[in-house]
């Protein structure tokens, strides 16, 4: 009797555990059988269950997107991150903006004039643009000055004042407390203001649509210094509804936008990421986003999601910079020899699936003034090696050290590959060394790398961010100290040129013989690769960070 | 026992101050010390001395460091853990807390079930000993237990998600069905190391004098097997909850990663990365004291569960 029962409960527990078990074996079948890179996230089944056709999500007026929590205030004077100025340029408006195909346009002000050989811009304001709360208080000149004054207000410590507005007569001043305003900042009445530069800049408008230019509300910020940024009052297409870190941030349009409203009744930014693209596939979001290694498989004409997918250029430039300060890099032909033996094209099509873009100059192509006469070295081994054989190094090449911020882990493919590539065609021995990421970025200001792996995005649309700020010898952002006269000279005139063919020209000039010194040697052009829901309409493929939700509307077909 | 087990109490609370206090001063000193600070990873590429000078100061981090400890503890014992760098629109304790009770509680849930069927499947193990069932059970768990996360969830997400569209695979709390997932995935692997445990346990209990006795006086099987061998086999296993009671509250990186969860595993990984100061420290902090309660905790529940055991009140 009691062995009885107690085989009764043995079997039910059996049974239960079974149960359990089998569940998850058929789901592990499942998911293994049909997936050769072990990776659900590359649907298999062509059928067309109505599940997929995303109804549900196309039907609202509310976007939901995958999102990064912002590593800064909502503050555009503290905003230096990409994550955080995805939400402050939809939140805020400047005088002027940048649209989706990267042009200079008017936001707050209305129009402008240049003046005393380009040394002084005057803002005709806008009569029609409020703040949030309330959709009462106009924007005045008085609300620009303010905002610009505080941002270089050292008490705030903005950390990118000095980069983008330092050419305001003043701001230095006030950011070093030597003055207590900002002189170069006029207001003229109350729709007028004049700003005036230490130099003519040809790029000072570009400049203006950083977020540390943006009109912030004094009265609100006054009120409350501390907490103002929890519900933050700007003049941007969207306002801020709710913010829970890790998990969500909405905006919600303004409807008295002055650019013209918000098509969509809301955006949703998702912070929790997760598998983006089988979050994609099931309905949850929009837009995803996927890694290059499953970019063969989306791409696949089988698969339904190649009519969605999107190569988003990344205004961005990815390169090996080679310190001319140590051996053995201090002879230039070392450096051509290395840059020449780069074999970037059979890298991008074997290695990263053709995820990127080939980098054939420093400048990417979706910069303004990008010009296609500028080349990097081309792939050619035996010219690099009688280069090397010719160097001041024949025959003693010191020990060579390839660094890169990384966390510990062991060195991705693309720099196993690069590492092989150049040990096999120059015979050099090359380490690899990682970094944690701030003790890097403290290493490479010092100059104390041999050659690291680098990379740039652009802040704002110009040469000029690039060039001038990486190569220039007096730009305290040369951490090599590479100097070379000719470009010093060249990008010096192109900083204060005002016709912008010339000093686009300027730049290629420089740019060239910036590439022909090979201090850089320029890998790829990132792309981003996301999907987007065909419902999604007007959703821009922009490579920077500007605002553009205003344009996107949800239509199901 | 009351007056002992209150007195014992009190004396290794008092122990874990000593404990955290070393504790604080090497994770402090050492976060300091390391090359690279937060300054250097909110300017990154586009750092600039006065720039730096203005937010190391606005942080602290220009002082010295035993008066950056010394202020820190202060402001700890007011309950203000700091700023994190990382998420500057929030206080340190705005960030971790919810981020803590999200993880506890997925991790208590998943607790739960591992133990409850690690405990069923180790005691019918061993009651099976001699059968092929026996190491059917435990094999089949550790099988279970060798499918690596990134490999189970995935599979998991594939199934239940896109192809029976049963769950939806976004974060939604915890009245979403959309859980089941990251509990599965937490709870099972965890099964086969406590049905091993307990099936050795049993086994040993088994031979114990008192498990024949009682079979001799005619008791029935199953108050044999839950009264006698059951609870004198599962004393050992309060170590085991016990000391994995701080993995709970750590969350789990992978999972947390996987399915979008606002997890405090996550952000504790990203702020060792980042480096977030103030984030770290809470969260080391947070975890001794958690260990040390845990430890405590155990000892207590043998005084209880086991009179044996006496806690040397008289000597401590």
């Amino acid at each position: 009797m009691s062995n009885r029962m107690l085989t009764l409960m043995m079997g039910v527990v059996a049974f239960l555990i079974l149960a359990v078990g089998v569940v998850f074996v058929v789901a592990l079948a499942g998911g293994g059988g049909d997936d050769d890179n072990g990776s659900p996230a590359s649907p298999s089944n062509n059928d067309d269950s109505p599940r997929s056709t995303g109804k549900g999500i196309c039907s609202g007026k509310s976007l939901i997107v995958p999102g990064n929590d912002p590593n800064t205030v909502l503050d555009p004077i503290q905003v230096g991150d990409v994550s955080t100025s995805e939400y402050v340029v939809e939140i805020f408006g400047g005088l002027v903006t940048l649209d989706p195909e990267l042009n200079v346009q008017p936001d707050i002000a209305q129009s402008w004039e240049v003046t005393n050989g380009g040394k002084t811009y005057t803002f005709k304001l806008r009569d029609d643009v409020v703040f949030h709360t309330g959709n009462t208080r106009r924007v005045t000149a008085e609300d620009v000055k303010y905002s610009i004054e505080r941002a270089a207000d050292p008490v705030n410590a903005s950390p990118t004042v000095r980069a983008y507005l330092g050419n305001i007569v003043g701001v230095r001043d006030r950011f070093e407390n030597k003055a207590s305003n900002v002189s170069g900042v006029k207001v003229i009445d109350e729709r007028t203001i004049q700003i005036d530069l230490i130099e003519p800049s040809d790029f000072f408008l570009s400049e203006l649509t950083y977020p540390v230019a943006f009109v912030v509300d004094r009265e609100q910020i006054e009120s409350n210094p501390r907490n103002w940024t929890q519900k933050p009052n700007g003049t941007g297409p969207f306002r801020l509804a709710e913010f829970k870190p890790a998990e969500r941030i909405r905006i919600v349009k303004n409807d008295r936008y002055h650019l013209g409203a918000p098509k969509l009744d809301e955006v949703i930014f998702e912070l929790g990421g997760g598998s983006l693209l089988t979050r994609y596939e099931n309905d949850e979001i929009h837009i995803g986003g996927f890694p290059a290694s499953l970019l063969d498989s989306v791409k696949d004409g089988s698969n339904k999601l190649a009519k969605e997918y999107r190569a988003v250029p990344n205004m961005a430039v990815f390169y090996f910079t080679l310190n001319p300060q140590q051996p053995p890099f201090d002879d230039p032909k070392v450096r051509q020899a290395f840059a020449m033996t780069l074999d970037r094209e059979t890298i991008n099509s074997v290695l990263l699936y053709d995820a990127y873009r080939v980098a054939d100059g420093f400048l990417p192509p979706d910069m303004p003034g990008y010009t296609e006469s500028v080349h990097s070295y081309e792939y050619n081994v035996a010219r690099a090696k009688q280069l090397l054989s010719e160097s001041r190094y024949a025959g003693n090449m010191p020990r060579v050290v390839l660094t890169f911020s990384g966390s510990g882990a062991a060195p991705g493919d693309l720099l196993v590959a690069i590492q092989q590539g150049w040990q096999d065609a120059l015979g050099v021995n090359i380490e690899l060394q990682a970094i944690d990421t701030s003790a890097f970025l403290r290493e490479q200001r010092r100059g104390t790398f041999q050659m690291h792996s680098d990379g740039w995005s652009a802040d704002y649309p110009d040469p000029e961010d690039f060039l001038g700020k990486l190569f220039a010898s007096d730009s305290t952002l040369n951490y090599t100290r590479y100097k070379n006269d000719e470009v010093d000279k060249l990008l010096l005139a192109a900083r204060v040129e005002t016709d912008r063919t010339k000093r686009y020209q300027m730049y290629a000039e420089a740019e060239q013989l910036i590439m022909d010194d090979a201090v850089v040697i320029p890998t790829f052009w990132p792309v981003d690769h996301v999907v987007v829901k065909p419902c999604v309409h007007g959703y821009p493929d922009v490579s920077m960070t500007v605002p553009k939700y205003r344009f996107v509307e949800i239509k199901a077909e | 026992m009351g007056p002992g087990l209150l007195g014992y109490t009190v004396r290794r609370l008092l122990w874990a101050v000593p404990v955290l206090f070393v504790i604080s001063v090497v994770v402090f000193y050492m976060m300091r010390l390391a090359p690279g600070d937060p300054v250097d990873a909110i300017l990154g590429q586009r750092y600039q001395e006065e720039q730096a000078a203005l937010l190391r100061k606005k942080y602290g981090y220009d002082e010295p460091i035993h008066v950056q400890y010394i202020k820190y503890m202060q402001n700890l014992a007011k309950g203000d853990l700091g700023v994190s760098t990382r998420h500057q629109q929030f206080t340190v304790s705005e960030i971790i807390i919810p981020k803590i009770w999200v993880s506890t509680r997925l991790g208590a849930i998943a607790l739960v079930i591992s133990f409850t069927l690690g405990i069923l499947a180790g005691i019918y193990a061993a009651l099976a000993r001699g059968t092929f069932l026996d190491p059917l059970t435990i094999s089949f768990w550790l099988a279970i237990d060798a499918i690596p996360v990134f490999v189970a969830a995935p599979a998991l997400m594939w199934l239940f998600a896109l192809k029976l569209d049963l769950v939806g695979l976004g974060w939604r709390g915890f009245g979403s069905v959309n859980i089941i997932l990251p509990i599965i995935v937490l709870s099972l692997p965890g099964t086969a190391g406590v049905a091993r445990f307990v099936r050795a346990s049993v086994l040993g209990v088994l031979q114990e004098d008192y498990v024949r006795t009682a079979r001799a006086k005619g008791l029935q099987e199953r108050t044999v097997v839950f009264t006698h061998i059951a609870r004198n086999a599962l004393l050992p296993l309060i170590t085991v909850i016990g000391l994995s009671l701080p993995g709970v509250a750590g969350g789990s990186l992978i999972v947390e990663q996987l399915f979008g969860i606002p997890g405090i595993g996550r952000e504790g990984f990203d702020a060792v990365l980042a480096p977030d100061f103030d984030v770290i420290l809470a969260l080391v902090l947070f975890g001794s004291f958690l260990f040390v309660i845990a430890n405590i905790l155990i000892d207590l529940l043998y005084a209880v569960i086991d009179p044996r055991i006496r806690l040397g009140a008289a000597r401590g």
